[in-house]
């Protein structure tokens, strides 16, 4: 579905791997490894500086960018909602292609699991929780087939966190979407996971499957994280 | 009261450069050098243009009056363009955006016979104009950079959604031009209530009558106030597109990628 080769950017040298439908890959390391940026270059929020980026099969730069990012949806660790209510946020991207329908947004907010009175509501006047869920559901507008999520949960108290995961788990497998998330927590990287990409100064040092691959690591970077 | 200031008299006005002076001293806020120099350099530059004015109306207006609006749009350029020197083709984009508008101001008040076209008329109007414009612009330029920082979070999710530059900043756009036009606003709806505007109070102290000089600080009030609003929407909607690269991205999104976990 994607595939990098040799893809080098800043800090990121010589990425090489491929990301098959349906799978839910685990990004993590050390911080500082490159994950966030490396995030950036699926939805083209940057380009590579050497090598290339497939998506299913047509190299990247041949896909129109608002088709690709639409496509390939990003959840940022914070909210970033816009001004405004519940709703502008929810149609915000399927408005740009005219393809939003008045009582889409009941839908939405069922997936996240939010009460469809909050509809109305102010985006300000949510908690910190109730605003992820939104920024999820506004990314799920979309339909896209893929969902980056860059530490979701990491800005979150740990109920409100295990909250979010269970409705980010049930959406995945309940619409065959293929994830990448970068988390530092190993706990959620098992429950969430299938695929391991460990990345340490900038390179991928270890792939695998999850989760075996936290279990029996082979390299020393990777023991040396585990343990830390 | 009569519009004549002796030499003597004006020699006086000494003592209120002394007043923040001696403030500057007790206080020991390091200003005094500050203050000396900004009032020599006024007066200097104050009296300069005096000369140069009078020199000036005494010219043809077909001569005058381009040369001078040509010089002072120059220098306003020059000084807006501090606000935003990094960005590219500020400086011609801050020329060509006070030009336009001193262009149409002049035009509309010619048109309808609200200024007559002799430099007497013109260049201390058009200066109002190209001067407001330009602090105007400045700070169009000032306020989109910090937007732009501050809402890069906002920015990166919005293009992560599907949209555009253009519909990405429009948030970004929108508030800035609120930020340019809210103080004009505010001082069109106290005008006169709160302090006599300065080219009215100019007039008077001239021996105008105070219906006149309403009627000159009412088209000059005005003139100024659709110049700003277009200055500031000019510069914004011709700079928003510096802050992406064609590949929609947003610019310096090293400093983006920070800022956005920062945001909520």
């Amino acid at each position: 579905m994607i595939q990098f080769e040799n893809v080098s950017h800043g800090p990121l040298q010589d990425l090489s791997f491929t990301i098959e439908k349906k799978d839910r890959v685990i990004l993590f390391g050390p911080s500082g490894s490159g994950k966030s940026t490396m995030l950036f270059l699926f939805n083209r929020l940057k380009d590579p500086e050497q090598g290339g980026i497939w998506y299913k099969g047509e190299p990247i730069e041949e896909v129109p960018i608002p088709l690709l990012r639409r496509k390939i949806g990003l959840l940022l660790q914070s909210p970033n909602l816009f001004p405004g209510t519940v709703l502008d946020n929810l149609k915000y991207g399927p408005s740009l292609t005219n393809s939003w329908k008045p009582g889409d947004e009941k839908k939405l907010l069922e997936y996240v699991q939010l009460p469809p009175d909050i509809k109305d509501r102010d985006v300000d006047h949510l908690s910190g929780g109730q605003q992820q869920r939104v920024s999820l559901a506004r990314t799920l507008a979309n339909e896209p087939e893929v969902l980056l999520l860059d530490e979701p949960t990491s800005a979150l108290d740990n109920k409100t966190a295990e909250d979010i995961e269970l409705v980010l788990k049930e959406l995945i497998e309940a619409h065959d979407l293929t994830m990448v998330m970068v988390t530092h927590q190993m706990e959620q990287a098992r429950r969430l996971g299938t695929k391991g990409i460990f990345m340490y100064e900038g390179r991928v040092v270890e792939t695998g499957e999850l989760p075996e691959m936290l279990d029996h690591p082979r390299t020393d970077q990777l023991k040396e994280y585990l343990q830390e | 009261m009569s519009p004549e200031i002796s030499n003597q008299s004006l020699l006086f006005l000494i003592i209120f450069v002394v007043v923040p002076l001696s403030l500057s001293y007790f206080y020991q806020l390091g200003m005094s050098r500050n203050i000396i120099v900004a009032s020599l350099r006024g007066t200097i530059q104050l009296f300069a243009i005096g000369y140069l004015l009078t020199y000036l109306f005494d010219l043809n207006a077909y001569a005058g009056i381009p040369l001078m609006i040509t010089v002072m749009i120059v220098i306003a350029s020059f000084h807006a363009r501090k606000k935003g020197k990094e960005l590219p083709y500020v400086l011609p984009t801050i020329f060509i955006g006070l030009t336009l508008v001193e262009v149409s101001v002049l035009s509309l008040w010619l048109l309808f016979d609200m200024v007559e076209f002799k430099p007497s008329e013109v260049i201390p109007m058009s200066g109002m104009v190209i001067g407001n414009s330009m602090v105007a612009m400045g700070l169009a330029l000032e306020r989109m950079k910090s937007e732009f920082t501050e809402n890069s979070g906002r920015l990166l999710a919005a293009l992560s959604l599907g949209a555009e530059p253009k519909q990405a900043s429009h948030l970004i756009v929108q508030r800035t031009l609120n930020a340019a036009l809210i103080p004009n606003v505010d001082r069109i709806k106290t005008i006169g209530l709160v302090q006599l505007p300065g080219m009215m109070t100019g007039l008077i102290l001239g021996g105008v009558t105070p219906v006149m000089a309403i009627k000159y600080q009412l088209v000059i009030s005005l003139s100024i106030f659709s110049s700003v609003s277009l200055s500031a929407m000019f510069v914004t909607l011709v700079m928003y597109k510096h802050f992406f690269t064609k590949n929609q991205q947003l610019l310096d999104s090293e400093e983006a990628l920070e800022a956005y976990s920062s945001q909520g």
